[in-house]
């Protein structure tokens, strides 16, 4: 029995290491100097350097203007996002709503659409209104994945508040926005947290479209990191340092909502909508 | 209740409308393009091509074999992952020691953006001669293996990368179903002299059933869509090894600059893609 327990333990212990590796390994990396990076066989002792962050954000390959795009795309996508998710979250969980299961696949359809067959229509369409590379143009299309992902997320939130808490407000129309404002949005306050992180996590990893639709002004910060690879050369070091100031954000994001990430990744799938 | 449908509807509508624009509209654009020539290095033959895309996809190798390798990919990253997460969930429920520790180290695979996985995967643990797999391969005397180089195990990285980085997810979730299971059921069950093996086949898995199938789904919708990790560890190659539909897609629209064509694949994709919603919303009925 004892001898299982051990067998077990190191089978997770194992599963850990190689969980966290490329993570670790990267970070590890990321301190090395160009030299030690090709030092065989690999060297866990070397003397750690700042060089590779110091050039990754303020030397020549500077990945500063890319972070501030991404933080612009992602930032305004978040907004957007919940200011029209949360209206129709709570119609959708909460209301008497036309042809509310219809709608509901709706939403959950559009979710599930290959960005790949979105990128092509919207290369075309923004080249022809000439908003590529622009952030308008990016937002409209981050849309496409994090409206529905968010308007799913928040109905399971609200509908795990307590019917009776709002039926005191729901008097007359104006109760009901009362009820919306004072009620409902107050008791969702954590619901609407994790589904802010999910959406800008999800905007900030975003790589097909921007790479397609974006350009010399809008570079987000997953595009940028294929600046330090060339045909010729690549520059190791500096990629895992670029990689770890790009990915910092949502590897705290992440270990902020810990606990909601299963709901988070279910969305749609568990419970929901059109169940009234 | 005349009013509160018409308060719903004004809280619905914009979120309606913005997502008709911005997903339905360009879709039905994408069917558009599927059905015209549109060649930007050749665009003065531009014009309506009536199933002409299609009709070319029958004869195209390329095609077939990214067809062929999209069902591989999901297949297998979708088994794996099942299998897998499923593994670990069991054995995890079994050792309460550092369950909070895995479960963190579990969220940085998912966290992580798909293209800094493949990015890191490729020059960290893949490369030859300094990536950390071909040193132990090397120390342990199987000699050197060239993993994005080969067509073959190119072909074996790629499924290793996304089942890396997704087998978390799928670990968490039955996790979580495990956890929430009836301890009395198999009280009663260990009473019966049920074997765990027993256990497993006869109480587990049943009641696991739910869990498994929005994993499979949910994994499947993920590996359709599955581009940026293959685009930085591959870019599909070497040749098309590694070109699932996606991916051959892509380059035919914006390498080839063919968008009419690559519109027709990714029209196919887009119904492969329903096709395993359609599962979803059939699953959610049935609940």
């Amino acid at each position: 029995m004892k001898l299982r327990h051990a067998v077990l333990l190191a089978v997770a212990v194992l599963m850990m290491l190689v969980w966290t590796f490329p993570v670790l390994w990267g970070l590890l990396t990321s301190l090395k100097t160009e030299r030690d990076v090709l030092a065989y066989p690999p060297t866990v002792i070397f003397e750690p350097t700042a060089g590779n962050y110091r050039d990754v954000l303020f030397g020549a390959t500077s990945i500063l203007p890319n972070l501030v795009s991404s933080v612009i795309v992602s930032g305004l996508t978040t907004v957007l996002t919940m200011l029209f998710a949360i209206p129709a979250a709570y119609a959708l969980s909460r209301l008497d709503l036309p042809f509310k299961r219809a709608s509901g696949f709706y939403v959950l359809a559009t979710q599930m659409l290959p960005p790949v067959g979105l990128v092509i229509p919207y290369f075309l369409l923004l080249r022809r209104i000439g908003w590529t590379d622009t952030y308008q143009g990016l937002v409209l299309v981050y849309l496409t994945f994090a409206l529905p992902f968010a308007i799913w997320l928040l109905v399971s939130y609200f509908e795990e508040i307590p019917r009776e808490m709002e039926e005191a407000a729901l008097l007359d129309r104006a109760g009901r926005w009362r009820a919306l404002w004072h009620v409902i949005l107050p008791q969702a306050r954590g619901g609407i947290a994790v589904t802010l992180i999910f959406v800008f996590l999800n905007s900030w990893n975003e790589f097909l479209f921007a790479v397609v639709l974006g350009g010399n002004t809008v570079r987000t910060v997953t595009v940028a990191m294929f600046n330090f690879i060339s045909l010729e050369q690549t520059q190791w070091a500096r990629l895992a340092a670029a990689a770890m100031v790009g990915m910092a954000p949502v590897i705290a994001l992440g270990l902020i909502a810990q606990r909601h990430i299963v709901k988070g990744l279910t969305v749609g799938a568990v419970k929901g909508g059109a169940r009234r | 209740m005349r009013g509160e449908r018409r308060f719903a509807l004004a809280l619905f509508l914009p979120a309606l409308l913005l997502l008709l624009v911005t997903t339905t509209l360009p879709l039905v654009y994408l069917l558009w393009t599927s059905v015209q020539r549109v060649d930007l290095s050749m665009p003065w033959l531009s014009g309506f091509a009536g199933l002409e895309n299609y009709a070319k996809l029958g004869g195209d190798r390329r095609f077939w074999s990214s067809l062929w390798l999209t069902f591989v990919y999901t297949g297998t990253t979708v088994a794996l992952q099942v299998v897998v997460g499923l593994g670990l969930a069991l054995l995890v429920m079994q050792v309460r020691l550092g369950q909070g520790l895995l479960r963190v180290a579990a969220i940085l695979p998912i966290v992580l953006a798909p293209v800094v996985a493949g990015l890191f995967w490729r020059s960290l643990v893949l490369a030859p001669d300094f990536g950390i797999l071909d040193f132990a391969t090397r120390a342990l005397g199987l000699g050197s293996f060239n993993w994005l180089g080969d067509p073959q195990l190119a072909l074996v990285s790629v499924i290793a990368i996304h089942t890396w980085q997704w087998t978390p997810f799928a670990f968490l979730v039955l996790l979580a179903s495990l956890a929430a299971l009836p301890p009395d059921i198999y009280e009663a069950a260990r009473l019966d002299r049920a074997g765990p093996w027993q256990r497993f086949w006869h109480i587990t898995l049943p009641l696991l059933r739910p869990a498994i199938v929005i994993v499979v789904i949910l994994r499947m919708v993920t590996a359709l869509s599955a581009f940026a990790a293959i685009f930085a560890a591959t870019g599909g190659g070497p040749g098309s090894a590694t070109e699932i539909l996606n991916l051959y897609a892509y380059r035919l629209s914006f390498t080839e600059l063919n968008l009419g064509y690559g519109a027709a694949v990714a029209t196919v994709l887009l119904f492969l893609t329903l096709a395993v919603s359609f599962g979803l919303f059939v699953f959610r009925k049935t609940r």
